[in-house]
């Protein structure tokens, strides 16, 4: 009885973790920005947020699709005065949790021109996506997002166009 | 960025819930009708009228709070999405450039 | 079946408008500047249908459709006014301190209508009003002064200062985050 109360709380566990934002330690960027954007939602704040977003307003339309089934939303910006202050081993930090059974890079780019790198990664959840991170780096700033849950990437991405983020051009050449 | 132009897009006229019109017409047909049926005696005892009041107004104040918490929370996600698509899209872009130039 | 009443009223004399269409025809304008005004969607449809009710009481007064139009925009404006004003739960600030959105995009997009029907949701009464009478419904200084019941200087300069209050803070705004 003992041991199956354990196990049971184990598996418990087990949910919890899964259902758990990616940890993250924000301390030596927080250190070294100039000026950072926060935005952290989850539970009942994150369901309260879901229910203000308008079913008339085509953005927000959109939006509300996209969030109501997630867990947690987990947004950080950190821009910094000059190239240079913060370091790749910060980012390394950023990166070993998501080299987890469960995650997985679908993107990898960096760019010499503009010094820019942006990776995606997806947390394999069954038959689905259960969570999605995002590492972006400018010589200037660096961007942390971690969804918790399912997450429709075609329709985040489909964003684009809207709430003045330039859309992907398809590239019609075959 | 023309301040003149945003201003009026961002205040451009909308419409109020599509059932709008039909309340209207509702409450202008039972105004009077429900004027002329308030008998003498339903007038409310003065402490009972306070106490009420009080009480709404606390309702009030706890609804205004929630509401104002769900706005912000609100502005939090459209934030956070903006930011998330917007890195995204910058990916795909970047991987359709490079699969651009090793076909080219 | 339940059948909707409404007590006789003289139509309205030069167009023969009955209540139902001009509420229709009206609707959108009298919502919006409540809204634009309180910033809450749930009050400002209370509101406008108060406004409505009232232009029903009022209908046998009204010569024509532009004198609707005006006594609309005149109500609608003055009532919202009054409710801003009654409302002590939402503290004043001053013009300096309207709250900045938390970020903006540097492009014209829905995000920075947001942000900028914030900011002049953030704006202090009078000001308010003339934006959103100004931009919203088009007006001149002269037509909003007329509406508003103040003299044609006092909108210039509260006008002029709200512009350059938005402006300020909104370039503010826009530097601070590059996404």
């Amino acid at each position: 009885m003992k041991a199956a109360a354990w196990l049971m709380a184990l598996g418990l566990m087990a949910g919890l973790a899964s259902a758990q934002e990616v940890k993250w330690n924000y301390d030596k960027l927080a250190a070294k920005a100039s000026d950072s954007v926060d935005v952290s939602l989850s539970g009942p704040l994150l369901r309260l947020a879901t229910k203000f977003l308008s079913d008339d307003d085509e953005d927000e339309a959109k939006v509300k699709k996209l969030v109501g089934g997630l867990k947690g939303i987990y947004v950080k910006s950190f821009e910094f005065k000059k190239p240079g202050e913060y370091t790749p081993a910060d980012l390394e930090s950023f990166r070993a949790p998501l080299r987890g059974a469960d995650w997985e890079r679908i993107v990898g780019v960096h760019s010499t021109e503009d010094g820019e790198t942006v990776e995606v990664y997806i947390k394999n959840e069954g038959k689905g996506i259960g969570g999605l991170a995002i590492i972006a780096s400018e010589p200037k700033e660096v961007t942390l997002v971690n969804i918790v849950g399912p997450i429709d990437l075609d329709t985040l991405s489909k964003l684009g166009g809207h709430m003045g983020i330039p859309e992907v051009e398809v590239d019609k050449k075959k | 960025m023309n301040l003149d132009d945003e201003l009026r897009s961002a205040l451009r006229r909308r419409e109020p819930s599509p059932d709008f019109t039909a309340r209207v017409l509702a409450r202008v047909s039972m105004a009077p009708v429900m004027a002329a049926q308030r008998p003498w005696f339903s007038r409310p005892a003065t402490r009972w009228v306070a106490a009420m009041a009080a009480t709404l107004l606390l309702a009030a104040g706890t609804l205004e709070y929630r509401h104002y918490q769900g706005e912000r929370a609100k502005s939090q996600v459209l934030l956070a999405m903006h930011i998330a698509a917007r890195k995204l899209n910058r990916a795909q872009k970047k991987v359709q450039m490079i699969t651009h130039r090793s076909n080219s | 079946m339940t059948v909707l009443q409404i007590p006789e009223r003289p139509p309205l004399k030069a167009a023969g408008l009955d209540f139902a269409t001009l509420v229709r025809q009206h609707q959108a304008m009298v919502f919006s500047i409540c809204w634009h005004v309180l910033h809450d969607r749930a009050v400002a449809e209370e509101l406008a249908q108060d406004v409505f009710l009232s232009l029903h009481q009022h209908l046998a007064t009204l010569e024509s459709p532009e004198h609707v139009l005006f006594w609309l925009r005149r109500v609608t404006s003055n009532r919202a006014l009054d409710v801003l004003r009654r409302r002590q739960r939402r503290p004043m600030v001053s013009l300096e301190n309207a709250p900045e959105p938390v970020a903006v995009s540097s492009t014209g997009d829905p995000m920075l209508n947001t942000a900028l029907r914030k900011l002049v949701a953030a704006l202090p009464e009078k000001a308010r009003a003339i934006v959103v009478l100004r931009y919203q419904e088009d007006l001149d200084p002269a037509e909003i002064a007329r509406i508003l019941a103040i003299p044609v200087g006092t909108v210039k300069s509260q006008l002029q200062r709200a512009l350059a209050l938005l402006r300020e803070k909104l370039s503010r705004s826009l530097g601070e985050i590059r996404l």
